[in-house]
């Protein structure tokens, strides 16, 4: 067996254009799947029976099921409820967008339940309502401390946006799989792109592991 | 005009989904059963203080932990019986993919598991004559396994969800099942609604299970590691 890259290399167009597809739909998930969770968390982190059991159903249900299903649930399941068709993009993108709110609403909610209380009492002393302390003291704080976590999330999100394939979207795997069947290249293509995703990862993993040792430092 | 949802085209195939929901679960134990064996081989590696050792098992744990498990069971799916020159089904590419893939979370689990145990336990059982090994095996690990249980069952569920994937390389599980079942009564949504509610009870009540554990370790004064 002789490795041969030029098929590859021939091809750097379409794995162009598949890794301008994952880094959309990273983006997508990443600003989607974070600002949802927040908003999931405050309402796990809530008093309010109508804002707790909701937000609680939403996290089990999201958390318990694997993500490949809800995504081909919303692609082809979905689409009969409504008067309009799904993209994979959309399918894709809601999938891991809610699972990933599911997952980091638990982190938010830790994070916000690890500030001393001393720290909301300072701040009803300074006459802050409830937003404006969670916003201005909590947050800031609990965020620091769910940095790492989050980081691992983005992380995960970037793997998972790998699935979007199943539903055919344009992405890395999905071109390298295109790459593979034209040119009878499946060594070459799948190595190449789990290359590039490694190359891609790698650093965000490393801050991932710097942020966690200087939480271990700090606190 | 509302649809009108019907269950008993998807209930008619019930056969096809319980041996869907039977294959899910033995690539799930296939991958569990070597994932964790090789999992505690990794971190004994990478916990040697000879680098030939070490290094090359951190290399691994890192390449599997950071790339997509779907680019790496196309890979060994795909790529590597042509590399090797053997017939691949899709079971024995799942198996490999997601043995070695919770390999390298377990090894972690067991890593920081083997390193919260205090350095007095290892002095000790050197006092008593205990070589590394011995001092492994007997003293440092039955503690340590305590601590990772909830970490360990948690990578366990993860497995579970992650074992979907094998759908896509056409491995007769439970969400290939759902695609069938689909296709023959053209029930989309009742057919993957049913497959997410299937999903969601059994891993629901494994993570119910993991909660219990945890509490009742916790209780009994163990600390957990994650």
């Amino acid at each position: 067996m002789r490795w041969d890259f030029a098929s590859v290399f021939d091809n750097t167009d379409a794995l162009l254009v598949g890794a301008a597809g994952t880094l959309r739909i990273f983006a997508i998930c990443l600003v989607l799947g974070l600002s949802l969770g927040l908003l999931v968390g405050l309402g796990r982190y809530s008093r309010n029976r109508w804002l707790h059991i909701p937000a609680t159903i939403f996290v089990e249900f999201f958390r318990n099921t694997p993500v490949l299903v809800q995504i081909l649930w919303f692609y082809f399941a979905l689409p009969i409820l409504l008067p309009f068709q799904i993209s994979p993009l959309a399918a894709a993108s809601l999938g891991i967008s809610l699972n990933s709110a599911a997952f980091s609403a638990e982190i938010y909610r830790g994070g916000i339940q690890s500030i001393e209380t001393g720290q909301w009492d300072g701040a009803r002393a300074l006459g802050m309502r409830w937003g404006q302390a969670m916003r201005r003291i909590i947050l800031p704080q609990a965020l620091k401390r769910m940095l790492p976590a989050l980081t691992n999330r983005a992380i995960e999100i970037f793997k998972m946006s790998t699935l979007a394939s199943a539903v055919a979207y344009v992405e890395l795997l999905q071109q390298g799989k295109l790459i593979a069947s034209l040119n009878y290249n499946p060594i070459e293509a799948y190595t190449a792109v789990a290359v590039i995703f490694f190359v891609f990862l790698w650093p965000l993993v490393q801050f991932s592991y710097f942020l966690e040792r200087r939480l271990r430092r700090d606190e | 005009m509302a649809y009108q949802w019907d269950f008993s085209p998807v209930l008619a195939n019930a056969p096809l989904l319980v041996e869907g929901l039977v294959n899910t679960l033995r690539i799930t134990g296939t991958a569990l059963v070597f994932g964790v064996a090789l999992g505690l081989g990794l971190a004994l590696l990478r916990l040697s203080p000879r680098r030939y050792l070490s290094w090359p098992a951190g290399f691994v744990i890192e390449v599997f932990r950071t790339t997509p498990p779907l680019v790496q069971l196309f890979w060994f799916f795909f790529a590597m019986p042509i590399l090797v020159g053997i017939e691949m089904t899709p079971f024995m590419a799942g198996a490999v993919t997601f043995s070695i893939q919770s390999a390298s979370f377990f090894a972690e689990v067991f890593r920081a598991g083997i390193q919260s145990i205090e350095r007095g336990q290892w002095d000790g059982a050197r006092a008593l004559g205990m070589r590394h090994d011995q001092a492994m095996r007997r003293i440092i690990l039955p503690q340590a396994v305590k601590r990772m249980i909830p970490a360990f069952m948690e990578r366990a569920i993860e497995l579970m969800k992650t074992t979907t994937l094998i759908a896509t390389i056409s491995y007769a599980d439970l969400l290939f099942a759902a695609n069938e079942v689909s296709q023959k009564t053209f029930r989309p949504l009742e057919t993957y609604t049913v497959v997410a509610l299937i999903y969601f009870v059994v891993i629901f009540l494994a993570s119910q299970v993991a909660r219990l554990v945890e509490l009742r370790l916790a209780r009994s004064g163990e600390s957990t590691v994650h």
